[in-house]
Parts: structure tokens; C-alpha cells; sequence
């Protein structure tokens, strides 16, 4: 037996007697809508164990796939391809929202009609750090607008002040707002060009390579939790709202609704290496990046 | 108990551990309250000073600081009362410590100058609560025969309390021996040896027979 | 100079050690960065990171001042009186235990996005140390000291700063030393809520993967940590030097 055999041979056994007890999957938020899919998911029917970490405000769920610390994690397009470039290992294998949910929301009092308008006065919360905040820099400048941090899902400061703008979900914030008696006008983020996938489930290269069927098996689950989902979200509804009570049983089913658009598509989740490409590209341009990468080593559909 | 004290006594009061011995000193010092009886006092008020058996100076101050302390809080000028400390603090042989701060002193020249202060307000009565206890015995010697010194040069009244039968013999004109409870008096003597207390009295015989009288009453129980 | 060489030590061996780890592939560089990636960033920003320590150095010496002045103004009066202490120092425990990271977002609501809130949330995280070793310093009077100031009719005002605030220092100066480190820890979290300083630094290169800037500004609050412990230590010296244990030459 010479060294190849016996290292293939080592791992086929390490794979098959050490595959670990569960598989974590850890969620950049606290269980909400945007992860139905995955909580409906029937694991056991395909042979997975798996253990659902919540997340909250600066989950690093790209690096814990690339630590370790977690089997597979759910990311975004653009801190994926990031931190790909950085040296971590991280592959997409399926994206829940097929457009980018992000928008900046406004009072509609104010009548603004361009995303350009919300940057030419009062207050913006916005992640500083995230690709299309700077992009929206790039394009219209912040310096007639107050730059302050994102609240976090949080609207008290945004009822408060008319002039007050912030990042949302644009099935989420906005409806809170409305059901606060504040009307509101969204501008998508995808408006000004910028749509990565989003709440996308990603694993590591090493996890892909020596497990194989285990990440088939894991996209075949989450694949038919979103088609439950989809269409019957209540009792799922029911199990996140008990491991998420600051959100009210009737917000979950309202924001299931709305968001359905955006996830809907000839097959979940699946990816296109065009839009991992323009992607890269726009991540290169804003300096992001130091150089495109490869499209398809961003990701699989299994 | 009763206790009658005239004016320029040296007294000592001697007595068991918790006889109450230090107890009265405060009451005399108006610090603690009586609690049945009272102090009376002839005339109603005069200057009291205190000694403890720590030094207790203020580490932060200089010795000259610390010595004028009693008069600063009295009201006086800075001036005045450094004045008065220098002179006190001569008295005990420390005139030129004045700058220097406590951590700097040893045990005994840190009481020298707690019983600097004490005198720095020039008292009727000087109260004295074991303050050579904690000194070695040489230390103890000299400052008892400068003690006496001063005593006689002002003509304050001095109340000593204390442990050593040798030390209450060899200062008091007078020594008093409480009882171990209750307060009572089981002796009360007016001590006889000469006026002028030199280190030398030490091997005297006379001593030793004073010492032998108080003895006996503190072993009487 | 002979007294920075030893801490100096450790520090160069362990950056040398993390150097040679992140460069050998041992350590993964997205998950901690090369101690050359570190000063690279340090330099490469350096406008940046010194406008942002600006800010945060403001708001902690700001937020730290203040938290003396009050929290020395609160012990002198829950000292003064049995009855006052039981009924309000347990309100002062309250700072200590009240999570900065809950309230923070109040903080904006009553102060603003900007410096009032990040020097709010430095008075609240450093306060309670002061309070509770000066209150502590001014209880641990000597007796036999109050009375002799009691013999000479000194009154409770005279008292107060002639004997027991002078003899609180060195404990004062204690709770100092804890409040200055906890004044950069509350200015950085104030600056995460409300978006300034080197707390907006980390929080915005944290959401880029900027290993590398966020252990560089980490390292510049460090530094600012350093610097006022360091003046705590200093004004202890000088002011303990000629009469306190705890400054005295061995």
C-alpha cells in the first residue's frame, strides 16, 4: 500500500466513523422569517443531526465556518467573497433571498423620490462598513447627511425624528413602522445596481471536500424546508417566535408574507456564476477587494 | 468609684486588662460619656491634652506640622503656633526632626513628638493612655525621666495610665490600682521616693518597695 | 528605562511568536492578523486612527474627570451620616451593575448620536469604583485620630478635610486606578452606539473583515488605557511619595 492509499484510506474511515455527533448551523440573527426555511427543514429525513445556533448583531458567522466553529453558517454574498480574498475558504451552496432585501427607509412625509434625496439632509443610520453604504458614499457624498450607526432592528429612534433615516429589510422595518402609525417610503438597495444573494447558506471548502454527501444532504433538507415553508409558514412561525419572543407571533406572519418575492424562484436557492461575477466586480472597484476572484469558486449548487 | 485628684498630681492608675482604666481617662477627657456619676472639674474648663500609645501623628504632615496640629484647630496663625511647636518639640529634644515626616521617624522619637503636641497647648492636664508601651525598654527609660522632667519644670496635672508597676512607680507622686471589675479601688498611695527621678533610682531599693506594695494590691483578687 | 524592560519582554517575544505563526499558515490571518499586518494598518491609516483616538482620548479623560469629581462628591456624603448610606448606597451599586450595552441605546436617546453620549457612557461604567474606595478610605478614619480632633473642637467640616480626606488618598487613588481603564472600556462602548472615535473604527472594519484595523485601534485604546493608568500612578507617586507604604522605596 503506498502513502496515497493509505492517507485516502484514513480519511474515508475518519469521514466515516468521525463525522461529529451534530452539525451546527449558525444564523447571523436571531431567529426571524429570513431563516424559516431552515427551522422547517426535515433533517432527520436525510440522515443530518443538526443544531441551530441563533446569532445576533455581529455574529462573525464567516469566520466561524472558517474556524471551525461551526459546520455551516449563514452569510451574505459580499462578506463571503470578502473574506474569500482574505484567504477563508467559504462557499456558498444556497441563497434563501434570490434579491437583496436591504433598503434604506424614510418618512414619506418627507416625499423623496430618489435614494440620492434621503443623503441630502437630516440623519442616516447605516453599518458604516458594509459594501453599499459605500457605495451610496461613493456615488452621492455624506456631506449633507449625519452619518450615524444602525440601531439594529430597533425603530424607536426612527418614530422619533421625521428627518431620521435608517437601513431595513424591506419587509421587516417598514411594517413596524406602518403598524407604529408612521408611513414610509423604501428605497431597495438593489436600485442603485448593488444585489447580492442574501441569507445564504454557506460551508467551508475543507467541510465540502472531505463531506461531500453530508452538504448534498444538508441543501436537499433546507431546499424542502423553504418549499414547506413557503407554504405553510405558521407552525414554523410558532417554534421561532418561542425561541424569539421580542417579536410578536403577528409580525412573523406578516413579514412570511412579504418577503416571499423575494425568495421565490424556478428552484430555491439555486445561483448563477453571473451574479457572483458582478459581484466581485463591484467589490474590486470599491476597493474591497484587492483583485477579482474566481466566480465559480464562490459557490455550488448541489 | 470615687476619685478625688488635685491639681499638679502626677497620678498613675494602674489595674488587670479591662479594669476600665483607659475607659475613665476618656470619660475625664469628655471623649466617652459617663454612665451613672459624673467628672466634675474645678475650674469648669481648662485645656486638656491626650496622649495614646501610638504615636497617631498625621503621616502626611511634617513633624513641625504635626506638632502645631492642636492649635491649628484651635484657630491660630501659622506663625503663632510654629512658634509654639518649635518650642515644644525642643522640649523633647527634637528641634532639628521639625521637617522630617513620621515615616522617617523611629518608635520612639514619633512619640516624642505626640507628646510635643500634647504639650503645645500648654495643659492643665495631660492624659496618658500606656503611651511608653510599645517602645523598647532604653526608649522607655529616657522618655520616662523626661517625662517626669517636664511635669516638674510646668506643674500640669498628669493622670498615667498603666501596666508597669516599675513605670507608675518610678513617675507618679501618686498611684491608684483598680480592681479587675466594678470599678472599685484597691489601692491608693501616695508614692514614696525623692522628688528628683533619675535613671539612677532604677537600682534603688526604695523602688523596689513601692513596686512591692502595688504588686500586692494588683494581686489581690 | 530599566523599569519598561521587563514588561518589555514578553511583549516582544509573544510578537515575535504570533509573527512567525500567522506567516507560517499555522494561524489563519483572517482570524488573527500578523503583528506586521497590525502596524501596517496603523500606518497606512494613521489619519484616520489619530482623529478617532482624538475623540475617544476626549470623551474617556472627559467621562473619567467627571466620574472623580462626582464619585468623590457622593462618598463624602453617603460618609457623612449612617442613615444616608443604608438609604443610598445601594443605588450607587447600581452603576456597577447595570449593563453599559443595554442602556447605551437610551443613552442616544437622551444625549444624541455623538460626544455627549460616548463621555455619558464613560461616567456610568467608571464610577462606582471611585465611589466605593473613596467611601471606603473615608470610613477607615483611626479612631484615636478622631478623637484627638474631637479633644481640640475641631468640627465635622474641619474634620472632613483636615484628617479624613487626606488620609483617604491612597484609597482614592486606588479606586482611580480602576476608573481610568473602565472610562476608555465605557467611551469605546458609547462609541460603538453612538458613531465616532476609535469604537466606530472597530465596529465598521469589523463588518469589512479588517482583521488587521480592528486589532490596530484595539491597540490604540489599549494604549490610551495605559497612558491614564500611568497618570494615576504618577499623581499617586508624587503626592504618596513622602508618607505612604505603598510608595515608599524598598
Amino acid at each position: 500500500m503506498n502513502r496515497r492509499t493509505f492517507l485516502g484510506a484514513s480519511a474515508a474511515l475518519l469521514a466515516a466513523c468521525g463525522k461529529p455527533a451534530k452539525i451546527r448551523l449558525a444564523l447571523n440573527w436571531k431567529p426571524d422569517p429570513q431563516f424559516g426555511g431552515f427551522y422547517a427543514a426535515p433533517y432527520d429525513k436525510h440522515g443530518l443531526d443538526v443544531e441551530i445556533l441563533p446569532g445576533g448583531a455581529g455574529t462573525p458567522t464567516v469566520q466561524m465556518i472558517g474556524a471551525g466553529s461551526a459546520e455551516f453558517g449563514i452569510v451574505s454574498a459580499d462578506e463571503l467573497v470578502v473574506g474569500r480574498s482574505r484567504g477563508n475558504d467559504v462557499v456558498a451552496l444556497f441563497a434563501v433571498f434570490q434579491n437583496c432585501p436591504q433598503g434604506i427607509m424614510a418618512h414619506a412625509s418627507r416625499h423623496l423620490e430618489s435614494i440620492g434625496d434621503v443623503l441630502k439632509e437630516g440623519t442616516l443610520a447605516i453599518q458604516r462598513g458594509l459594501p453599499y453604504a459605500r457605495i451610496l458614499e461613493k456615488k452621492y457624498g455624506f456631506d449633507h447627511v449625519k452619518v450615524v450607526p444602525s440601531p439594529g432592528g430597533d425603530i424607536s429612534a426612527f418614530l422619533r425624528d421625521e428627518k431620521f433615516a435608517q437601513q431595513c429589510f424591506v419587509m421587516s422595518e417598514p411594517l413596524q413602522a406602518k403598524h407604529a402609525g408612521v408611513d414610509v417610503t423604501v428605497f431597495p438597495v438593489a436600485d442603485i445596481g448593488y444585489n447580492p444573494y442574501t441569507t445564504v447558506l454557506a460551508t467551508s471548502g475543507a467541510q465540502l471536500k472531505s463531506n461531500p454527501d453530508q452538504a448534498k444532504a444538508m441543501v436537499a433538507a433546507v431546499r424542502e424546508g423553504w418549499q414547506v415553508y413557503l407554504n405553510d409558514p405558521a407552525p414554523t412561525n410558532a417554534k421561532m417566535h418561542d425561541l424569539n419572543p421580542s417579536m410578536e407571533a403577528a409580525a412573523f406572519a406578516e413579514v412570511a408574507e412579504a418577503q416571499k418575492p423575494y425568495i421565490e424562484a424556478a428552484e430555491l436557492g439555486s445561483m448563477t456564476a453571473e451574479r457572483w461575477t458582478t459581484l466581485i466586480g463591484q467589490l474590486a472597484e470599491l476597493g474591497d477587494i484587492p483583485q477579482a476572484i474566481p466566480a465559480q469558486d464562490c459557490f455550488r449548487n448541489l | 468609684m470615687d476619685l478625688s485628684i488635685d491639681a499638679g498630681e502626677f497620678l498613675a492608675v494602674l489595674g488587670p486588662s479591662g479594669c476600665g482604666k483607659s475607659t475613665l481617662l476618656r470619660m475625664i477627657a469628655r471623649l466617652s460619656a459617663t454612665s451613672g456619676g459624673r467628672i466634675v472639674t474645678e475650674p469648669e474648663q481648662f485645656q486638656t491634652a491626650f496622649v495614646f500609645q501610638d504615636a497617631h501623628l498625621l503621616p502626611w504632615r511634617t513633624v513641625l506640622d504635626n506638632a502645631a496640629l492642636p492649635l491649628e484647630l484651635m484657630g491660630s496663625g501659622q506663625e503663632a503656633r510654629y512658634a509654639k511647636a518649635r518650642a515644644a518639640l525642643a522640649q523633647v529634644g527634637l528641634a532639628e526632626a521639625e521637617a522630617r515626616y513620621p515615616a522617617q521617624l523611629s518608635g520612639g522619637m514619633r512619640m516624642r513628638v505626640s507628646l510635643a503636641r500634647a504639650l503645645v497647648t500648654e495643659p492643665r492636664l495631660l492624659l496618658m493612655d500606656e503611651p511608653f508601651a510599645a517602645l523598647d525598654e532604653i526608649t522607655r527609660f529616657h522618655l520616662e525621666v523626661q517625662l517626669r522632667d517636664l511635669w516638674q519644670r510646668r506643674g500640669m496635672t498628669v493622670i498615667f495610665v498603666t501596666h508597669s508597676i516599675s513605670e507608675a512607680a518610678f513617675l507618679a507622686n501618686r498611684a491608684v490600682v483598680l480592681a479587675r471589675r466594678g470599678g472599685k479601688i484597691r489601692l491608693d498611695r501616695a508614692i514614696d521616693l525623692p522628688w528628683e527621678r533619675t535613671n539612677d533610682l532604677r537600682s534603688d531599693p526604695r523602688l523596689g518597695h513601692e513596686m512591692k506594695l502595688l504588686m500586692g494590691a494588683m494581686e489581690e483578687e | 528605562m530599566k523599569k519598561f524592560l521587563p514588561p518589555l519582554i514578553p511583549f516582544v517575544l509573544v510578537t515575535l511568536a504570533l509573527e512567525w505563526m500567522v506567516r507560517s499558515g499555522f494561524v489563519p490571518s483572517y482570524l488573527i492578523p500578523a503583528p506586521s499586518a497590525v502596524l501596517r494598518a496603523l500606518i497606512d491609516s494613521r489619519d484616520e486612527l489619530a482623529a478617532a483616538m482624538a475623540k475617544t482620548s476626549a470623551a474617556a479623560v472627559i467621562g473619567f474627570a467627571l466620574s472623580t469629581l462626582t464619585g468623590v462628591a457622593i462618598a463624602v456624603l453617603l460618609s457623612s451620616s449612617r442613615a444616608i448610606q443604608r438609604a443610598f448606597y445601594p443605588y450607587a451599586v447600581f452603576f456597577q451593575t447595570v449593563p453599559i450595552i443595554a442602556i447605551a441605546p437610551l443613552l442616544v436617546i437622551w444625549f444624541g448620536y455623538g460626544m455627549k453620549t460616548v463621555i455619558a457612557s464613560a461616567f456610568i461604567v467608571s464610577i462606582f469604583p471611585v465611589i466605593a474606595n473613596t467611601l471606603t478610605g473615608l470610613l477607615s478614619t483611626d479612631p484615636a485620630l478622631r478623637d484627638l480632633f474631637r479633644l481640640y473642637g475641631a468640627s465635622a467640616t474641619v474634620t472632613l478635610v483636615k484628617l479624613r480626606f487626606p488620609a483617604a488618598l491612597p484609597q482614592i487613588l486606588t479606586g482611580l486606578r480602576v476608573a481610568s481603564g473602565l472610562a476608555v472600556i465605557g467611551a469605546i462602548v458609547g462609541e460603538f452606539i453612538g458613531g465616532q472615535g476609535l469604537g466606530s473604527v472597530v465596529d465598521v472594519a469589523r463588518t469589512q473583515q479588517r482583521v488587521d484595523k480592528v486589532f490596530a485601534a484595539v491597540l490604540l485604546a489599549s494604549a490610551l488605557g495605559l497612558a491614564l493608568f500611568g497618570l494615576i500612578n504618577l499623581i499617586s507617586a508624587v503626592t504618596l511619595r513622602r508618607w505612604h507604604a505603598s510608595e515608599q522605596v524598598s
